[in-house]
């Protein structure tokens, strides 16, 4: 039902910019690579046919063991169309950094945030770039899948006059 | 390969058929579970292993054939060209769950109480094939719930589901006649022969190949869940055999230690001395270094020590002895003759160890040392033995002693003892210095085995108290005396091994091992 | 800051008419950092907003969540998945039956199940689900309402809401915890007396709704307060990801159950209230109607609600029944397997969506073909809703920030997960 979505991807970019796609229970994806992030999502939202206005999600999923090892992925909607995408790229470890998409969606700008306090993942452009969920002094990116779910973090204590 | 099984006689060229609509193509001599392995298809099997021979008694493994009526067990059948294996069929699928419903017809709903729970290939394959609820509204039959069956092994001969496999274990890998099955259909019982137990050295392999909890340890029966259990591959380090285990450990102790696969060194087995030698590590440790028995710092320790050895070594180097044992792995054996050749100048190295024992021509090394070629090769040929030792010690030629590894009586006549030992035993009291050791669950390293293989020890646990393992010791001890030794880890202490030892040059320190928790792994069966 | 010996300012004191002083004298001001939270009486689930305010308005914000993180994703990876349930119920707690079915439902998809779930457990999870939906409205607009300091609607609809959540204690044991969906169906049956109970206490469900319309919606210090403030347009929803109550008051109809219906929701009658200016009434309005919707949508569940099991018969995914547990090896053996190792689920991914009390609520989960999922993303609405406040704040007055941050209907465990 998302098919067109897939096509219009096949239409406009040749195979190094979309590395695959697919269709899995119903959801169409499709893996891009990550130097033409921004350039698929924007003609995703522009094209009169697919028309993905809508920015639903962006997250990060840590595929330990695998190069890239972590994987950004956005999904989008048209509220239009009544269709929607799953956009995946691979980031490598030494260098997770990708573009930013704020300028497209201002609601990316949290989204990613959070991707980049739990993962670690840097997004090239973003105006802020700071943690969202965590304290600002927290050590480390707590959903990457070799930092262990119980630890302790180092002991905080406000100067009197220290600003935020 | 089908152990004990006479080959089939087909032609050398390798085997074309099809399996599931797909054209492969085998080497001949598999059979049919064998080839369906080696391209991924699950077959469910009970009765089958592949270290033993395969006498198709379970009936889990049945396929269909094109052209046979009625399905046959793959484990036996070899594989022959132009044949057509389904194993996805429905009717294949009824045939498991059939198979299975009668296997669980009177099995006993002992999983809470049960040892193979999470680890149980009934519990596998009744998940993974069959869901069916029961249809049997009957009572069981009951049999024996407590058999004692001889030194090692408990019996519920009510879970026993009759596949034979510890018969076989006993009859083809200890080659003793301990185990028969008794009676027939459904009161078959699995009991010991007329007249004996079962007491083979090779006893508790058959607690590994038991598919169900028939058979149990008494030593691990009740003392761990399965899901709780890490599993770090390592070497047995009971004899020059160097069996593969895998340490199970939960909670930072030790609790069974089991075979793992390697075809050149023990297949799937391993002896029942091996698999009790972990109990030493979690007994009697010296947890602290210590100075003239009281327990002190690390640094004060060392400091104290490349005193006393300075001491030693500056009044002459010929009464100064290095004594280390079979027992510890290359590293430590290296960076130590290392350390008494640079920094204490003797070449009064002594390599003692466990007196030799029984041995048979199955697995079990009468060199009851899991390193002694390894300890052979890099000391070279100027090593001297433990009767050196004693004779000099009586002699009062050496005065001055390093003891590393395992413990010798000590003498009176030493002026100088400094101890680097893991338990606590009389050369800790006489010492002057005792220094904690690191035992061989708790490093990364490696022994060099009686056929000349480097096999690789990865540490399953936190050293006990503070100790430390044995070549990271040497660094400091040669820090403390003025050397400027650079190892970080045990493996660049490896690679100068491999450096030294042209024998083992092409030894390869192996990948990084994470350990596995058993919980969601497949059933060890 | 100025060094005020620097800067040469001309202090008027008395009644001068501030409009009478020469066009380019300016009475001196400094803004003033201002922390709102997130121990604060109107931060809602705890968040800290820290203003730049000049005088009364506003001048900048900056949102900051994450106070109420319970690291939902990190332990939905470490437990298996029905032990998930529990978590879920914590993220949005005011209408923890929307995420229990959701994630319910996003499993489901990853085993091919979805199909085969019994149709009177499909229609016990929207029943539970719009009560939830229900419970969720009541909340905001009782604490909203009492922040305006209309305390009596608060009273009103805390009194509905405790009807209802006591009706969800009678069946699932805890008011809010419930736990009551399964991977294949909910827990167990709906109790003997639901129905009627159901039916009386939306009878009186209305009645308060009703009274407190007849309070609010027409009262001029309400509408004072609350038309044309925070008002979000059509392409802020598209751009922000804008969905449920705060999408709609902008005039973009988008709602899941309508238009990408699950379980049994297109079954049912019922309409979307959809709104056309985007301001904090419009998102009351819209949650008033969307509650008088829910109640339809309930009627009519009741009415068509069929007999049958409630979990589907699947021992690789449901419990078996524990006559059979304790009596048969077989159902032993599932009952070990499905707690000890979880349900299988084969490996893959889905992003499946529902409509939560905030708008689309998202379960994007990975499995690697274990009984532990390799990730459980939630997609949480009011996360996206939030983030819009940076962007609506600054200009308004700090007063106009208590009901533009209560109609958003933050709940910091959906938040913040």
């Amino acid at each position: 039902m998302a098919k067109i979505i897939l096509d219009r991807l096949a239409q406009q970019f040749v195979a190094g910019e979309i590395l695959e796609t697919g269709s899995q229970h119903g959801n169409e994806w499709a893996r891009v690579a990550p130097a033409h992030w921004r350039a698929v999502a924007q003609f995703l939202r522009d094209d009169l046919e697919t028309a993905l206005n809508m920015f639903i999600d962006l997250t990060c999923v840590d595929r330990l063991g695998r190069t890239p090892r972590f994987d950004v992925v956005m999904h989008l909607y048209s509220v239009d169309k009544k269709h929607r995408v799953r956009l995946l790229a691979g980031v490598p470890e030494e260098d997770p950094s990708i573009d930013s998409l704020v300028t497209l969606w201002p609601g990316a700008n949290w989204f990613e945030r959070e991707a980049f306090d739990l993962y670690g993942v840097r997004f090239a452009g973003h105006p802020d770039l700071r943690r969202i969920l965590m304290y600002p002094e927290f050590v480390g990116h707590p959903l990457r899948k070799d930092f262990p779910k119980e630890g302790r973090q180092p002991l905080l204590r406000r100067l009197p006059g220290s600003v935020d | 390969m089908a152990g004990g099984m006479p080959a089939p006689v087909v032609p050398r060229a390798n085997v074309k058929m099809v399996i599931d609509g797909q054209a492969r193509e085998f080497p001949a001599g598999l059979t049919i579970l064998e080839a369906c392995q080696r391209v991924g298809i699950k077959v469910p099997f009970f009765c089958w292993h592949p270290g033993l021979s395969a006498p198709a008694v379970c009936r889990q493994c049945l396929v269909e054939i094109k052209g046979f009526p009625k399905p046959i067990p793959s484990c036996y059948t070899p594989v022959a060209d132009k044949m057509e294996v389904v194993t996805n069929s429905k009717k294949v699928f009824d045939v498991r769950r059939q198979m299975l419903e009668f296997t669980l017809l009177n099995h006993p709903i002992d999983c809470p109480i049960c040892d193979k729970a999470g680890e149980c290939m009934l519990q596998k394959h009744y998940f993974d094939w069959d869901a069916r609820i029961a249809r049997n509204d009957g009572g069981k039959v009951r049999k024996a719930k407590v058999v004692d069956l001889g030194r090692h092994i408990v019996l519920d001969q009510e879970r026993c589901i009759l596949c034979t496999r510890c018969i076989r274990v006993c009859n083809e890998v200890a080659r003793q006649q301990d185990l028969v099955m008794a009676f027939r259909g459904d009161r078959q019982l699995l009991t010991t022969a007329p007249g004996r137990r079962l007491d083979n050295p090779y006893s508790l392999n058959t607690v590994d190949v038991c598919p169900v909890g028939a058979l149990t340890a008494k030593d691990f029966r009740f003392s761990m869940r399965a899901w709780e259990l890490w599993a770090t591959p390592s070497v047995c380090p009971g004899c020059a055999t160097g069996c593969n285990i895998e340490i199970h450990a939960a909670r930072n102790v030790i609790r069974r230690l089991v075979p793992r696969l390697n075809p050149a060194v023990n297949k799937y087995w391993m002896c029942d001395d091996g698999r009790l030698t972990y109990k030493t590590l979690h007994e009697n440790r010296l947890a602290a270094p210590m100075i003239a028995g009281a327990a002190t710092s690390w640094g004060a320790a060392l400091t104290e020590a490349a005193r006393l050895l300075g001491q030693a070594r500056d009044k002459s180097p010929a009464t100064l002895g290095v004594v280390l044992s079979a027992q510890m792995t290359n590293e430590d054996i290296f960076a130590f003759s290392r350390l008494a050749t640079e920094c204490l100048r003797t070449d009064r190295v002594y390599l003692v160890g466990a007196p030799d024992g029984w041995c048979d021509d199955i697995l079990v090394s009468a060199d009851k040392n899991p390193n002694t070629t390894g300890a052979k090769l890099i000391g070279g040929p100027t090593l001297r033995t433990a009767a050196d030792l004693k004779r000099d010690l009586e002699a009062g030629v050496v005065t001055a002693l390093l003891l590393v590894g395992e413990a010798v009586g000590p003498p009176d006549s030493l002026q100088t003892l400094v101890a680097v030992t893991a338990h606590q035993d009389p050369s800790v009291a006489a010492a002057q210095v005792a220094l904690p050791l690191a035992m061989w669950a708790e490093v990364d390293g490696s022994f060099t085995n009686r056929q000349g293989k480097v096999q690789r020890l990865y540490a399953a646990l936190a050293p006990a108290g503070q100790s430390r393992p044995g070549w990271e010791t040497a660094v400091r001890l040669a820090r403390a005396l003025g050397a400027a030794w650079t190892y970080g880890d045990a493996k660049q202490v490896f690679g100068e091994v491999c450096a030294k030892v042209t024998l083992i040059s092409r030894a390869d320190w192996g990948k990084p091992e994470m350990p596995v928790q058993l919980r969601f792994a497949n059933s060890r069966g | 800051m100025d060094d005020p010996s620097q800067t040469a300012r001309r202090v008027v004191i008395g009644f001068g008419d501030a409009a009478n002083l020469p066009e380019d004298d300016e009475l001196p001001t400094e803004s003033m950092p201002l922390n709102m939270g997130p121990s604060h009486p109107a931060m809602h689930g705890t968040v800290r907003m820290v203003l730049e305010v000049d005088g009364e308005k506003i001048r900048s914000a900056d949102v900051q969540v994450g106070y109420l993180h319970r690291c939902f994703e990190k332990e939905a990876e470490n437990a298996s998945w029905t032990q998930i349930f529990p978590y879920t119920d914590r993220l949005n707690y005011v209408s923890p039956m929307l995420n229990n079915v959701g994630y319910a439902l996003a499993v489901e998809k990853l085993l091919d199940i979805d199909k085969r779930i019994p149709e009177r457990a499909q229609f016990i999870r929207v029943i539970v689900g719009e009560i939830s939906r229900i419970t969720d409205h009541l909340t905001c607009l009782a604490a909203s309402a009492m922040e305006l300091a209309a305390f009596t609607v608060f009273f009103y609809l805390m009194k509905a809401r405790e009807w209802l959540w006591e009706l969800l204690e009678e069946l699932s044991g805890a008011r809010l915890t419930h736990s009551y969906v399964r991977i294949g169906g909910v827990v167990a049956d709906l109790t003997d007396d639901f129905c009627p109970k159901l039916r009386d206490i939306l009878r009186r469900c209305r009645a308060s709704i009703d009274d407190v319309d007849k309070m609010l919606t027409s009262n001029r210090i309400f509408r004072d307060r609350m038309d044309g403030i925070g008002i979000i347009t059509r392409d802020d929803a598209l751009g922000w990801g804008l969905t449920g109550p705060v999408g709609r008051s902008t005039g973009l109809a988008y709602d899941v159950r309508k238009d990408h219906p699950y379980l049994v929701y297109d079954r049912f009658d019922f309409d979307v209230p959809v709104g056309s200016k985007g301001d904090n009434f419009d998102r009351y309005a819209v949650r008033l109607e969307e509650m008088r919707q829910s109640m339809r949508i309930l009627e009519q569940a009741m009415d068509l609600l069929p007999a049958g099991p409630v979990l589907i018969d699947d021992a690789r995914v449901a419990l078996p029944p524990k006559r059979e547990v304790y009596n048969t090896i077989e159902s032993m053996i599932a009952h070990f397997k499905l707690i000890m190792d979880g349900i299988v689920v084969p490996p893959g991914e889905i992003y499946s969506f529902t409509e939560g009390g905030n708008g689309e609520l998202g379960f994007y989960i990975v499995s690697n073909g274990t009984g532990q999922p390799w990730k459980c993303r939630v997609r949480p609405p009011c996360f996206a809703n939030l983030a819009v406040l940076n962007k609506l704040l600054p200009g308004l007055f700090i007063a106009d920030l208590v009901p533009t941050f209560g109609m958003i209907n933050m709940i910091g465990g959906e938040c913040d997960r």
